[in-house]
């Protein structure tokens, strides 16, 4: 009998897992992969020939067991077992709407190799719903966050700069990863001559600088190699495996297990509790029951959803802690993949040491600062290079000595920038049990129905349009655009299916995080949130994870639950 | 700065052909590229892989720095053929080198391979230029269109010539002559002076 049972050892879960350890809660992390360890599982020390073909997964590989996996841009030969088969994990989509779920099941799961963009939600993100009326009105404000997203910055080292925006507040940060000089002259001609947008230094959880409570776990600073999502040897930018679960173990209080498959999660009618998690071993298939006082689920919004709906019994027919019928609703990820690409002829005549592991960040100006012709908004995420081999020596025909002087020479800047637009809430992109399929442990898969709406279409049309015009404005001359968004699911930010809200009948959660139906459950994965904002979202889960933990340890040693 | 930005097509190609007429005297001569092209077990056949062997040295020589053979590319292009390649990659390679060659029987009345350097850069430019005129790219596809790139007239000799230079510039050779690689730069220097001795920065990333 554990006091508590985190579902999922992801970016929620180790957090999770570390704020109940550190308050004295021996702790069970259940982990449907293998065990991975920091540092032996990771390639970084890879050469570049050394790598595997090139880089490139085999291409039979690819189609037969990755075909959606291998559509995300970090995965490559050097971490390809970083992800899913999608041919051993399969799930299902309308065939007119596919759906790109990109997983990753091991110890620390997608920690290992995330973005790391870290922005907090805003107050005008919280109030969002409330405002206009789509989702459930979030229970909490930001207020309510802010000293946890304190935390969470302190705890994971977020790299950034202070800019005093009301629609991007600051945090506690490390030293950013300065504006190169084309990013500074796109700044200057982006905040001329378009007052009240800005352009800023990405916020990404790399440690710039080391403080000692990052080195007391082992961690290091930055060395600037942008080969993150093979692991770091150094632990400079959070995941699970240099941070989180580290923290976690050296209370003592921490236990893992991996390679077990949650089946379902075992709710008591008579104290209207939930007891315990049946898992199935991913190897043996062997059923085996923990216990705990507390449940957290932390097994990403779609795997959540899942292990919800599996969990049915004559109290939950629809699935567990789904009176409301929400669970499974309200599914969301980010417009993604808009992007506007252009080269600045009159970039700067000056160079750059180091790869760094963020680029700029644009913070939405759509109905913030300038009125937008749909609901919420959008930022971009991008950067300016001098451009590389590869453009010099393939850009155009020419071989020989002619190809090898040219590629040999300094590229012109090329600018990039891509948009990530908010998603309305809509009860009808859904994930659902599929009535007849199962796995290979026999659970039902998941059937996921998700599609942009009128509101979205509108806003991939301004994304396109403000980008060219910023790109233009700082003298580039547009090369390439992306004008249609990324399959929904490959922004890899999909939330929103047991979402928090005042309302029992309307929403999943309660403002701790807590199962309106079950006091003793508790969702801090994407699932929870109840509008998607328009920033990466994992800082948020990581806060939204630390704050319900604490609450939870409060609620337990009240005698609440 | 190398000069991408030039877009006119037809002094590119004028400019290409101008570059062929001085026969600039760099890569292997025949004899020469026999030999490099003998390899214990390539995956290839024996044609092939000396015509991959004269492709590569073709694209890119040694010249006062080392080339494609000198950065061991039709090795590791054999295995990429072998452990990367599904049929259809195979077949659209093979028949890519297959091209290449009928073009040197039908023009020089011998095997590309056999032709000497200044006699296959003379061939294979005009051929290159041909081949990637950049095409609509067909509808659909799933992913990041960035990671797609363009789409050629001649897309199989397109990602021959692809993944020809992508082995050279990945390679240790490539990234210490005509590159340069830190694989741990240690820090951040947002701006440096731009230098003659500046080069490009190499690496496996998509930039």
């Amino acid at each position: 009998m554990f006091d508590a049972i985190v579902i999922g050892s992801g970016m929620s879960g180790a957090i999770a897992a570390k704020e109940l350890c550190e308050r004295g809660l021996k702790t069970l992390v259940i982990e449907r992969g293998r065990k991975i360890e920091h540092g032996v599982s990771y390639t970084d020390s890879l050469q570049p020939w050394e790598l595997p073909n090139a880089g490139m997964v085999p291409e039979e590989e690819a189609l037969r067991d990755y075909p959606v996996q291998s559509h995300c841009y970090a995965m490559t030969s050097a971490n390809k077992d970083f992800w899913v088969k999608d041919s051993e994990q399969p799930y299902s989509t309308p065939a007119d709407k596919p759906f790109d779920w990109i997983r990753g099941n091991h110890l620390g799961g997608r920690s290992l190799m995330w973005g790391r963009q870290s922005y907090r939600l805003s107050p005008m993100d919280f109030e969002a719903n409330a405002k206009d009326g789509h989702g459930s009105d979030w229970p909490i404000r930001y207020d309510d966050l802010a000293p946890w997203y304190d935390h969470i910055e302190r705890f994971i080292g977020v790299a950034g700069s202070k800019e005093g925006l009301a629609q991007l507040p600051d945090g506690e940060f490390l030293p950013p990863f300065a504006l190169n000089d084309a990013e500074v002259q796109f700044k200057q001609a982006v905040e001329s001559k378009f007052p009240g947008r800005n352009v800023i230094p990405g916020r990404v959880a790399n440690l710039s600088k080391a403080q000692p409570h990052h080195e007391e776990l082992g961690r290091v600073s930055c060395q600037v190699r942008s080969l993150c999502e093979r692991g770091c040897s150094y632990g400079a930018y959070h995941s699970s495996l240099s941070s989180s679960l580290p923290a976690a173990e050296r209370t003592g209080n921490l236990t893992i297990v991996t390679d077990a498959i949650v089946h379902s999660i075992v709710h008591d009618p008579k104290t209207g509790k939930v007891t315990g998690v049946r898992v199935i071993d991913a190897n043996t298939k062997q059923g085996q029951l923990y216990e705990a006082k507390i449940i957290f689920s932390c097994a990403s919004t779609i795997g959540t959803t899942q292990i919800l709906l599996g969990s049915t019994s004559e109290a939950f027919p629809n699935g567990l802690a789904n009176r409301s019928d929400m669970v499974g609703r309200n599914l969301m990820d980010h417009l993604y993949g808009l992007s506007v690409v252009g080269v600045l002829p009159k970039g700067p005549n000056t160079f750059y040491k180091g790869r760094r592991p963020t680029g700029l960040y644009i913070p939405r100006f759509r109905n913030v600062s300038e009125p937008g012709s749909f609901l919420r908004g959008y930022g971009y995420q991008g950067g300016a290079s001098r451009m590389g081999w590869r453009s010099a020596a393939l850009g155009k025909p020419g071989l020989g000595a002619d190809l090898k002087e040219r590629t040999r020479k300094l590229g012109p800047w090329m600018l990039y920038i891509s948009g990530f637009g908010e998603m309305l809430p809509n009860p009808d992109n859904r994930v659902t049990l599929h009535p007849t399929r199962t796995d290979k442990w026999g659970i039902p898969i998941v059937h996921v129905e998700c599609a942009f709406g009128s509101n979205e279409q509108a806003m991939t049309k301004q994304i396109i349009a403000d980008g060219k015009a910023m790109v233009e404005a700082a003298g580039g001359m547009v090369v390439n655009t992306n004008t249609t968004p990324s399959t929904p699911g490959l922004g890899i930010h999909e939330m929103g299916t047991a979402c928090m809200g005042k309302d029992p009948a309307k929403s999943v959660l309660n403002g701790f995080n807590q199962a309106h139906d079950i006091p003793n459950l508790f969702i801090t994965d994407g699932s929870a949130m109840a509008s998607s904002g328009c920033q990466n979202p994992s800082l948020t889960y990581m806060a939204l994870s630390a704050r319900a933990a604490h609450h939870a340890t409060e609620f337990l040693r009240e005698g609440k639950i | 700065m190398n000069d991408l930005l030039s877009l006119d097509r037809r002094s590119l190609i004028q400019q290409m052909l101008a570059l062929a007429g001085a026969g600039a005297a760099v890569g292997f001569s025949p004899a020469a590229l026999a030999k490099a092209a003998a390899r214990a077990k390539p995956y290839l056949s024996p044609t092939h892989f000396a015509l991959v062997t004269a492709v590569a040295d073709t694209i890119i020589p040694r010249t006062d720095t080392p080339g494609a053979i000198d950065a061991g590319v039709p090795a590791t292009f054999d295995a990429l053929i072998a452990n990367w390649a599904s049929p259809d990659r195979r077949q659209q390679l093979s028949q890519a080198l297959s091209e290449i060659d009928a073009l040197a029987h039908e023009k020089k009345g011998m095997g590309f391979a056999q032709l000497s350097a200044t006699e296959r850069l003379a061939l294979l430019t005009p051929y290159d230029v041909e081949a990637l005129q950049v095409v609509p790219s067909p509808a659909g596809g799933r992913g990041l269109s960035m990671m797609r790139g363009p789409t050629f007239a001649n897309p199989g000799y397109g990602k021959l010539k692809e993944l020809i230079v992508i082995l050279y510039y990945i390679s240790e050779t490539g990234l210490t002559h005509e590159l340069t690689y830190d694989h741990t730069p240690g820090e951040w220097l947002p701006s440096i002076p731009v230098t003659p001795d500046t080069r490009p920065t190499g690496g496996a990333g998509l930039f």
